[in-house]
């Protein structure tokens, strides 16, 4: 009996993971921007089942293994996105203000052709986020850009710490505000934290007692309901799950630091930012990181006092930051988002490149694997004809543990993975719906705010 | 009035004497006798196992003897089944064949749609699909006509509606129709609109969370089974209790499987709570079968296959490259799902079939494609009759010709795969049922739909256009609509008249999505008036009026 109650209470994400395809490789003699050991020119790295293994001049290729000649071109970490929603198949689970237990794992789509998309602008992993509809969203998922392959699973980073959505001001507002459901304001959605976490924080202590209470011989009781989200919250309690919260304003933000702080959570990224370059010591003082758009704004009452120098002034700051995309437009060329920096704020190569590597991968709790090119590391790698911060680059390959997931000159017309039997082809040649649906955290949550169903939608 | 003329009036009377004898026969009195025997019938006992112009006895509703030079018993009634085929009943793996659709009512709406009552949010997985047999259902006999003798069938609803139950394809009530009840917890991952569970990510995080809340429950009413003093009295819980069976791994949960990634959550599920599942429906496992295989679940394949691509397509007379891409790729997918059957059987894992989303009528055919992409003729037959009877826990009474066994048979006047063979005879449970000959009884009755429509919406956004229907004469329906704002032209799917009520789909691409519109509307005269279901967005009247003809 004890045992399994044990299990119950002790539940860990547990997940079959599917056979993770590796590569071996030898990039011959291209520049290497290794972000965080300096630029190495006429350089070659060599990758042996999926890891870096060795980098130096003139090495040899061992027996076998395919060559990449990047004479004349610039090899780079693959590109990391702190913020998407791509391979998606849920976004939102926008009926209550608290949805702690639910997680994009459960919803990878290995087919959504945004995937390839990414690897088509050199990024190689993704931070698969919850939408901004509520207060504490779900569990997200780092994934990476293991395009081809039939096995939802097998997108999944092995290893990657557990994240969380949270979501403050007019998002979580209009959502359940307007269904006369706190939050309807900002003090609301402090209140829907604080809530939470002390739930969470008395359903931990039950726990605790009632395990401890086991022990002593002869005891009967009663043990605490399970409950997935509660279970959810006080693993965030624990240390065990890094907060990512969609956040704009400066107080909200500061808000969102003094709620972690009393209940003792360490790691948290805000997402978006903008007005960060407001708060930015108070940032880094607190140990809290910063995923920003370049230059987007003003699509929302929220949002309108917003600045190009955000990351830059968060950098100088010396808060971790990133540049991140929410939308699979932008997924695809964050190489020039990551440039704007040095046009609004002079940021130096390394410290532009950054935004976009090791940053994220900090950002993610995944830097001892990806975001920089070093021995030891995992070989996802974007090779570009340029430097990755011209505006006349483009990727040319992008490998995924040293699998070429993208070959610009074999890049077939049709890359779909499971085109629908059913399809009927006098739709297929249609465009996409690409007006302004960029930022994705709304997606899902049309039917709250319109009965429309021929008319746009507007994803923001 | 000439001798033809009296003759045809006599024949005419006792024509309708014999039918009302035969009325009455059928409804009131019960057969003189429930022993028959078919005789110089090539049987089929079970896959690879036939006996050659032989006899086949049945008593009571059951199997009593199978073989060559078998004695007739006294008092049977004697089929001359000469050099016809008799199988064992075919057995449906997952459908709602005779399960009534409740009525959509109108509910109020939750003040908290983040925590709805159980019942709101799909959560009912103690109720009983028994409770919404109807022995009258047509859809029974439209499968029974085809030789299935054997459904597990499962409620209408999503997330968790309730419990399936095997029936026999006859039976007079719902109970008698009940071969086992609650023989699987059904469950399919799709949420509520507006309501918690909304998403697949909560509908997956909920269904963990109440098998966990249940092994918690079980658990806690064991202990206190042994012993009571001092502890609470454990909370009852209709919903948590229906797990019980399922987590003992007495009692399977059948899942609708049929799209690739809906099956690979299943599987999730299944590896993260070790609960028995069968995979419902399954139409995309081609690319994973070694990995369903591992698994251990009980696949239940579907007989829906796509629509293969016609050849005299009317767009081909514009070459276009990027048209031919396309439609090479789409073939492929085609020919894939086709052969997944095949796949299973390279494979060697056990399967059977389903209809939960196949046209009755398109069943045979989808078989012989299914044979033609690879799979073998006896594997076939072993999908229809000893895999389900053996994945189901059966085979003690169903899958084959065997004395013993319950009389469920298929009787078919050439080898059932072929082409052109009519099943003759069915029997359920040892109630026989003749077949009519389908030509015989052509479609009469129905009215004309040809022509072209002017038709209006009463959607929010208004909508009008054409729609033009081709009538063959043959009964073959074709069609287009087209919508006034676009103007763009969409081919009319599953066309069909059942008496005055014209049925037809086609898609409609909303943003990145297509969704499939459903459109039902009687016709009279030259007016049509009916409604066009919008995915999940509604319902919207709909009205046409038949252009007059030039």
């Amino acid at each position: 009996m004890k045992k399994i109650f044990l299990l119950v209470s002790a539940f860990v994400v547990t997940n079959a993971f599917s056979q993770v395809e590796k590569g071996s490789v030898l990039i011959k003699n291209g520049t290497v921007l290794t972000i965080t050991k300096g630029n190495l020119e006429n350089t070659d790295v060599l990758v042996r089942d999926g890891k870096i293994a060795q980098i130096g001049k003139g090495l040899a290729a061992p027996s076998g293994i395919k060559v990449v000649d990047a004479t004349g071109l610039f090899v780079m970490p693959g590109i990391i996105d702190a913020h998407s929603h791509i391979a998606l198949d849920a976004i939102n689970e926008a009926t209550s203000p608290v949805t702690a237990e639910v997680w994009e794992g459960d919803v990878i789509n290995p087919f959504d052709m945004d995937i390839y998309r990414a690897l088509a602008g050199g990024c190689t992993a993704s931070h698969a986020m919850h939408g901004s509809a509520n207060a504490i969203g779900g569990q997200c998922q780092t994934l990476k850009h293991r395009y081809g392959t039939y096995e939802a699973d097998a997108l999944v980073m092995e290893g990657a710490p557990r994240t969380i959505k949270f979501a403050l001001g007019e998002n979580p507002t209009r959502v359940h505000g307007g269904n006369n459901i706190v939050p309807r304001t900002r003090m609301g959605v402090e209140f829907v934290i604080r809530q939470a976490f002390s739930e969470a924080k008395e359903y931990m202590e039950k726990w605790d007692q009632y395990n401890k209470s086991k022990l002593v011989k002869g005891f009967r009781g009663t043990p605490p309901a399970y409950n997935l989200r509660m279970e959810t919250l006080a693993d965030i309690l624990r240390g065990n799950i890094i907060i990512h919260c969609h956040s704009y304003r400066a107080d909200e933000i500061y808000m969102l630091l003094k709620v972690c702080k009393d209940f003792g959570i360490k790691r948290l990224v805000f997402q978006h930012v903008n007005e960060g370059f407001k708060v930015a010591p108070e940032l880094a003082a607190a140990g809290a990181m910063a995923s920003v758009f370049a230059d987007w704004w003003a699509y929302k009452f929220e949002v309108y006092y917003s600045t190009a120098y955000n990351a830059a002034i968060l950098v100088k700051n010396g808060v971790v930051t990133s540049i991140n995309s929410d939308s699979n437009d932008l997924i695809r060329h964050l190489y020039h988002e990551a440039a704007k920096t040095q046009k609004y704020g002079a940021l130096t190569d390394d410290e532009a490149l950054a935004l976009i590597t090791i940053n994220p991968a900090k950002q993610l709790g995944i830097e001892n694997r990806v975001g920089s090119i070093e021995v030891g590391k995992d070989a996802d790698i974007a090779i570009f004809n340029a430097h990755p911060l011209s505006v006349y680059a483009v990727p040319q390959y992008t490998l995924v543990d040293g699998v070429v997931r993208f070959d610009r000159k074999n890049d077939a017309a049709d890359m779909r993975i499971m085109p629908d039997p059913k399809e009927n082809l006098e739709m297929a040649t249609l465009h996409e719906y690409n007006g302004h649906n960029h930022d994705a955290c709304l997606q899902n949550t049309e039917f709250l705010f319109t009965a429309k169903i021929f008319g746009a939608f507007n994803q923001e | 009035m000439n001798f033809s003329q009296t003759s045809q009036r006599l024949l005419v009377a006792c024509g309708l004497v014999a039918f009302a004898w035969a009325a009455l026969a059928q409804e009131a009195l019960p057969p003189v006798t429930r022993t028959y025997a078919f005789t110089n019938v090539n049987i089929i006992q079970a896959p690879g196992r036939k006996v050659d112009l032989g006899t086949l006895v049945v008593k009571d509703g059951l199997i009593t003897a199978v073989g060559k030079g078998i004695a007739i018993p006294p008092g049977a009634i004697v089929i001359k089944a000469d050099s016809m085929h008799v199988y064992a009943g075919f057995i449906d793996g997952f459908s709602r064949v005779g399960v009534t659709k409740p009525k959509e009512e109108q509910r109020e709406r939750l003040k908290d749609p983040g925590n709805p009552p159980p019942e709101r949010a799909g959560i009912t997985p103690q109720n009983d699909v028994r409770y919404a047999l109807n022995p009258a259902d047509k859809s029974i006999e439209e499968l029974r006509n085809l030789g299935f003798t054997v459904a597990q069938v499962v409620p209408y609803g999503n997330f968790l509606p309730g419990q399936a139950a095997i029936i026999l394809l006859g039976g007079k009530s719902a109970d008698q129709m009940v071969l086992q009840s609650r023989a699987a917890l059904y469950s399919e991952l799709t949420g509520n609109q507006n309501i918690y569970p909304n998403t697949i990510m909560a509908v997956m995080a909920k269904w963990r969370e109440l098998y966990r809340q249940a092994v918690q429950a079980k658990n806690y009413e064991s202990l206190y089974a042994t012993n009571r003093a001092g502890l609470e009295r454990p909370a009852n819980d209709r919903v948590l209790e229906a797990f019980y069976p399922v987590i003992d791994q007495r009692l399977p949960v059948l899942f609708r499987s049929e799209r690739i990634l809906e099956m690979q959550r299943v599987l999730a599920l299944k590896n993260d709570l070790k609960f028995p599942v069968l995979l419902g429906d399954v139409k995309e496992a081609w690319p994973l079968v070694p990995k369903v295989k591992a698994s251990g679940a009980k696949v239940f394949l579907s007989l829906d296959l796509p629509e293969e691509i016609k050849k005299d397509d009317k767009k081909k007379d514009k070459p276009n490259a990027e048209r031919e891409a396309l439609e090479k790729r789409k073939a492929e997918m085609i020919a894939k799902a086709t052969a997944q059957a095949a796949e299973f059987q390279k494979a060697a894992v056990p399967f059977g079939f389903s209809t939960a989303t196949v046209k009755a009528s398109a069943i045979p055919a989808h078989v012989r494609r299914m044979i033609a992409a690879g799979l073998s003729e006896d594997a076939a037959l072993a999908a229809l009759t000893t895999a389900p009877a053996q994945l189901l826990g059966l085979s003690d009474r169903l899958g084959s010709i065997d004395p013993g066994k319950m009389a469920n048979l298929v009787i078919s006047d050439k080898p059932y795969f072929n082409e052109k063979s009519k099943v003759r005879y069915v029997m359920v449970d040892g109630e026989l049922f003749k077949l009519e000959n389908k030509e015989a009884r052509k479609a009469d009755g129905k009215v004309n739909a040809g022509g072209a429509w002017s038709y209006k919406v009463e959607s929010p956004q208004g909508g009008s256009g054409k729609i033009v229907i081709k009538d063959d004469g043959k009964g073959n329906l074709t069609g287009t609509i087209t919508n006034s704002t676009t103007n763009r032209e969409t081919d009319l799917k599953n066309l069909e008249i059942d008496g005055k009520t014209l049925t037809f789909s086609f898609d409609f691409a909303m943003g990145a999505n297509p969704i499939t519109i459903n459109v039902s509307a009687t016709i009279e005269g030259d007016s049509m008036d009916g409604s066009m279901v919008v995915g999940q967005f509604g319902n919207f009247p709909m009205k046409a009026s038949r252009d007059p003809k030039n």
